[in-house]
Parts: C-alpha cells; sequence; structure tokens
C-alpha cells in the first residue's frame, strides 16, 4: 500500500499527523514532509485513517492489489 | 440589546449599497427563478431561536429545509445547508466570488469619494479572489505557519494562566470580557507589534465597530478609516525600524513583484486587526459553554489531559461558528436550484458540520467520532488564515481551564445569550464554581 500526497496543496492542518506521526511525518514548518510514502505491514489502518483525517482531502491511499 | 454583527473584516456596507437593504429585517420579494420549496425564512442575525441557542436551531433546521435554500431576509440570499454544496461552493471561486462587491463598482465608489477624502482600505486577501489573492496571502502564510505559531504556545499558555488564576478566587466570571477577549487580543497584539498598552483603545475600536449600525456605507468607512488611523504610526514607524513582528514583516514583503505601500499595508492592517481582534473568542465561548453542560467531559479531560487536543477539535466540529459570504459570478445549476449572477450566497458552515449525510448523530458531541474532519476554518483558497494560531488557542485554554479551575457550571440565573450573523458567539457566558 501507498500514500499518495499532493504535497502542495497540504495547508498543515496536521490531523494526519495527529492520527500516526509516524507514518504522517511533518517538515521544518509543520507541513507534510514529502508527496508518497510507502505503508509499512501491519500500519494500513492507520494510513487509511490518516488519508481520511485530511480536511483539504490531499491524501490518498494506493492499494497493492485492488480487486 | 444584542449587536447585530456582521463579519467583521468584510465592508459588508457596500453590499448593503449594492442591493439596497433598506432595514435589515424586512423580506424582499422573491425572484422567479427561487422555486417556492426552496424558499426558508430565516434571518441569520434576527431569527430568535437562533439567538438563544444557535447550534440547537441549525439541528432542527437541518431535516426541514433544502441543501440549498433561499430566505428574503437581509436583503434576499442564498444559504449553503449540507456539507458537500458548502464544500464545493468554497473551493470554486472562480463562480463563488469572496469579491462581495465587485471591483468595478468598489473603484467607482472610490472615484466619487470628495478630494481630499481618506482613502477606504479594502480587506486583503479575504476579499479578494484568485490569483490575486495569491499575491496578498503568501506573505501571511509564512507568518502564520503551524511553525511559527507554535513558538508562541508558551506565551500564550503563561497569558491564559494569568487570566484563570485572576479570577478563580472569585468563584464565577463572565469568561468572555474576563478570559475569552483579552487572550487572543493580546497574543494578536504582540504578534501584530502593537503596542499592548494602547490595548483598550484597540479594544474599544473594535467593539465600536462590530456593535455598530449596517446600514450606513459611509459611516462603516469611517469605522475602517479609523481603524488604519489608530495603526498608523506604528505602521510607518516599523518601515524606518523593523522589528520582529508582522508589521515589519509585510513591510520587507512583495507583493506580486512590488515592495509593500503604504496603501497594501492598511489593507492587511483592517484584516488582521479586526478578524484578530474577534473571531477566536467566539469559538472559546462555545467550547467552554459545552464544557460548562457536559460534566461527564470535564472529568475525562481533567484526567486524561492529552485527550484535549481531540476533543477541541470535536467542538469545532460541533459549534463551528463563521458564516462567510460569497458572490455568485455567474447563473448556474447548484444543488437542485439556479443560481443567478450577483446573488449572495452564505456559506453555512456550522450547518455543513452538522450535516446527518456527513456526520453520523450530529447533535452527539463524541470525543470517539473517527470522523471530526470539519470545515469550521472552511476550505479551499480562502481557508481560515489563522487557523493555526486559533488551535493552539483553543487548546491551550481549555488546558489551563480545566487544570486550573475546579468543576465549572453555566449559572443558572443568567441564561447564555448569543449574537447571529457571519460570526456567531456568546455575548456573554456567566460560569460558576466553588471558589
Amino acid at each position: 500500500m501507498k500514500i499518495r500526497i499532493q504535497k502542495s496543496a497540504c495547508v498543515g492542518n496536521a490531523r494526519c499527523a495527529a492520527v500516526s506521526e509516524a507514518l504522517f511525518q511533518l517538515d521544518g514548518d509543520g507541513y507534510i514532509a514529502t508527496d508518497s510514502i510507502d505503508v509499512p505491514p501491519g500500519m494500513e489502518q492507520l494510513a487509511k485513517r490518516g488519508a481520511r483525517a485530511c480536511p483539504e482531502r490531499v491524501i490518498t491511499i494506493v492499494e497493492d492489489n485492488p480487486e | 440589546m444584542t449587536a447585530a454583527r456582521r463579519m467583521p473584516w468584510h465592508v459588508d456596507s457596500w453590499e448593503a449599497t449594492m442591493t439596497d437593504v433598506a432595514a435589515i429585517s424586512q423580506a424582499v420579494p422573491k425572484p422567479d427563478h427561487v422555486p417556492d420549496w426552496a424558499v426558508f425564512d430565516f434571518d441569520m442575525f434576527h431569527d430568535p431561536e437562533y439567538l438563544a441557542d444557535p447550534h440547537r436551531r441549525i439541528l432542527e433546521m437541518a431535516g426541514k429545509v433544502p441543501a440549498v435554500f433561499w430566505t428574503p431576509r437581509n436583503g434576499g440570499h442564498w444559504m449553503l445547508m449540507s456539507h458537500a454544496a458548502n464544500f464545493e461552493a468554497s473551493r470554486d471561486p472562480e463562480t463563488f466570488s469572496s469579491e462581495i462587491v465587485p471591483r468595478a463598482q468598489i473603484k467607482a465608489m472610490m472615484a466619487a469619494l470628495p478630494p481630499g477624502a481618506p482613502r477606504i482600505p479594502q480587506p486583503v486577501p479575504i476579499n479578494v479572489d484568485p490569483p490575486e489573492h495569491g499575491q496578498y496571502r503568501v506573505p501571511l502564510q509564512g507568518a502564520f505557519s503551524p511553525k511559527s505559531m507554535l513558538a508562541l504556545k508558551d506565551g500564550i499558555r503563561a497569558l491564559a494562566a494569568e487570566l484563570i488564576e485572576k479570577i478563580k478566587p472569585q468563584g464565577s466570571a463572565e469568561f468572555m470580557a474576563e478570559v475569552a477577549e483579552p487572550l487572543p487580543v493580546q497574543v494578536f497584539l504582540k504578534i501584530f507589534g502593537l503596542p499592548l498598552e494602547r490595548q483598550a483603545e484597540y479594544r474599544a475600536l473594535v467593539k465600536d465597530h462590530l456593535s455598530a449600525g449596517q446600514n450606513d456605507p459611509r459611516e462603516m468607512a469611517r469605522r475602517l478609516v479609523k481603524v488604519t488611523a489608530v495603526m498608523r504610526d506604528t505602521v510607518l514607524e516599523r518601515k524606518l525600524n523593523p522589528r520582529d513582528d508582522l508589521i515589519s514583516l509585510l513591510w520587507q514583503a512583495n507583493i506580486g513583484g512590488e515592495p509593500t505601500t503604504i496603501e497594501d499595508m492598511e489593507n492587511y492592517c483592517v484584516l488582521l486587526f479586526l478578524a484578530g481582534l474577534d473571531t477566536v473568542m467566539n469559538g472559546m465561548g462555545h467550547g467552554v459553554r459545552h464544557l460548562a453542560v457536559d460534566l461527564d467531559l470535564q472529568r475525562k479531560l481533567r484526567e486524561s489531559p492529552k485527550l484535549i487536543a481531540e476533543a477541541a477539535e470535536e467542538l469545532l466540529r460541533r459549534y463551528t461558528f463563521t458564516v462567510p459570504p460569497r458572490r455568485v459570478t455567474k447563473d448556474h445549476e447548484f444543488h437542485g436550484v439556479t443560481l443567478k449572477a450577483n446573488e449572495r450566497v452564505m456559506l453555512f458552515l456550522p450547518a455543513a458540520d452538522l450535516d446527518p449525510k456527513e456526520f453520523e448523530g450530529p447533535e452527539r458531541y463524541d470525543l470517539d467520532r473517527e470522523n471530526k474532519v470539519h470545515i469550521a476554518f472552511g476550505t479551499g483558497p480562502h481557508r481560515c488564515l489563522g487557523s493555526h494560531l486559533a488551535r493552539i488557542e483553543l487548546q491551550v485554554l481549555y488546558e489551563e481551564l480545566l487544570a486550573r479551575l475546579p468543576e465549572f457550571r453555566l449559572d443558572p440565573a443568567k441564561p447564555v445569550r448569543y449574537h447571529g450573523g457571519h460570526v456567531v458567539g456568546p455575548d456573554a457566558l456567566w460560569l460558576l464554581w466553588d471558589a
């Protein structure tokens, strides 16, 4: 599973990081640090919850094996 | 008497001249393109049930009124109830303009001013559309970034502690005047770089602006000019002697490639001064009122202060309190109705965050609800610039209040009264506790 983030549209709500700081790392200014995250096994639920938590809806989940 | 508040950073007197509003709560005739079923008579400034308990009123309306409805009050305008409608309109500035009065009309008004009349400031970037909007917003973005705001947290906490310790021995307080107002005001004056010793003067000016009548455009312009006048010395002084504050930073910025002018500074100042000195205190009022009636929540948060950040989010969702206006730029179909160019639309964000289609059991304050994804700060290009500051202020206030005061409750002898309009909040909030 991958997380894709429209980084330029991040406004720094940090709601994703409130779900999982380990997964959604912020840069020094408080915005999302990256535009793509490989989700480690076992963290899929956190990834999905973090994506849903974004008020600007800039986070999408890309499944490895879409059914 | 409840002041008819309008969004303080928005020159709505021009809006009034445009739509020729004679008296605020007089009904205007329904335009032909508005179907009967889309009409709901709701005065966002004066509806008595709304002023008694705004969010309860919205919950009652939620089942009854269409996702987008038209009200004949206040000159006649649309209101967006559903989360989907608010979300879409907020993110479509080409169709839903923040230039409430078209630019050409503002120019004409300016040109009609008598010679030597002071220039009327234009609140930026809130009343400007993209792409120009971005030119004005970019210089502020860094100053209000999550990181810049986090650096203020300790200072905010110290101030909150001081204000709360002051009222603690009293056993009762009017929370709005004694805490909710001075806390964000002092924080903001510091960020802005305005002298704290003139605090009373600034607050009087904001109060005057917010409680004054709305129907005389010249009066409104005069008040905006007063706001720039009271800051002028400081603004000019910082140009020569920059400090570590927002005024100095804006002087050093450039706007669309050009150096900041005194006109730009005045435009920024009216927005920041009025927005910074009023909005968040209303959010504090809603949140603290809820805590005062939800004693279980107080207990839970005192036991686990770590939950307060999440609790503050759900308070924002449950009690969203701003209602920003937009102007329709072209005739189009929207959620089952036809909107016509130059009609006014209110983004009824408090209703969006209580939409049962978006939030299950929206009336329930639920700390464990996964979906707390509110749009209390709006969404899209005009999303609240001060949200990172507001979040810190709200969280720190709740933390200090719960840590320093014993269980507090509403004074049953003094029921809460609200003001409506563009920023909805309690006028007075009397709390009691065992001192």
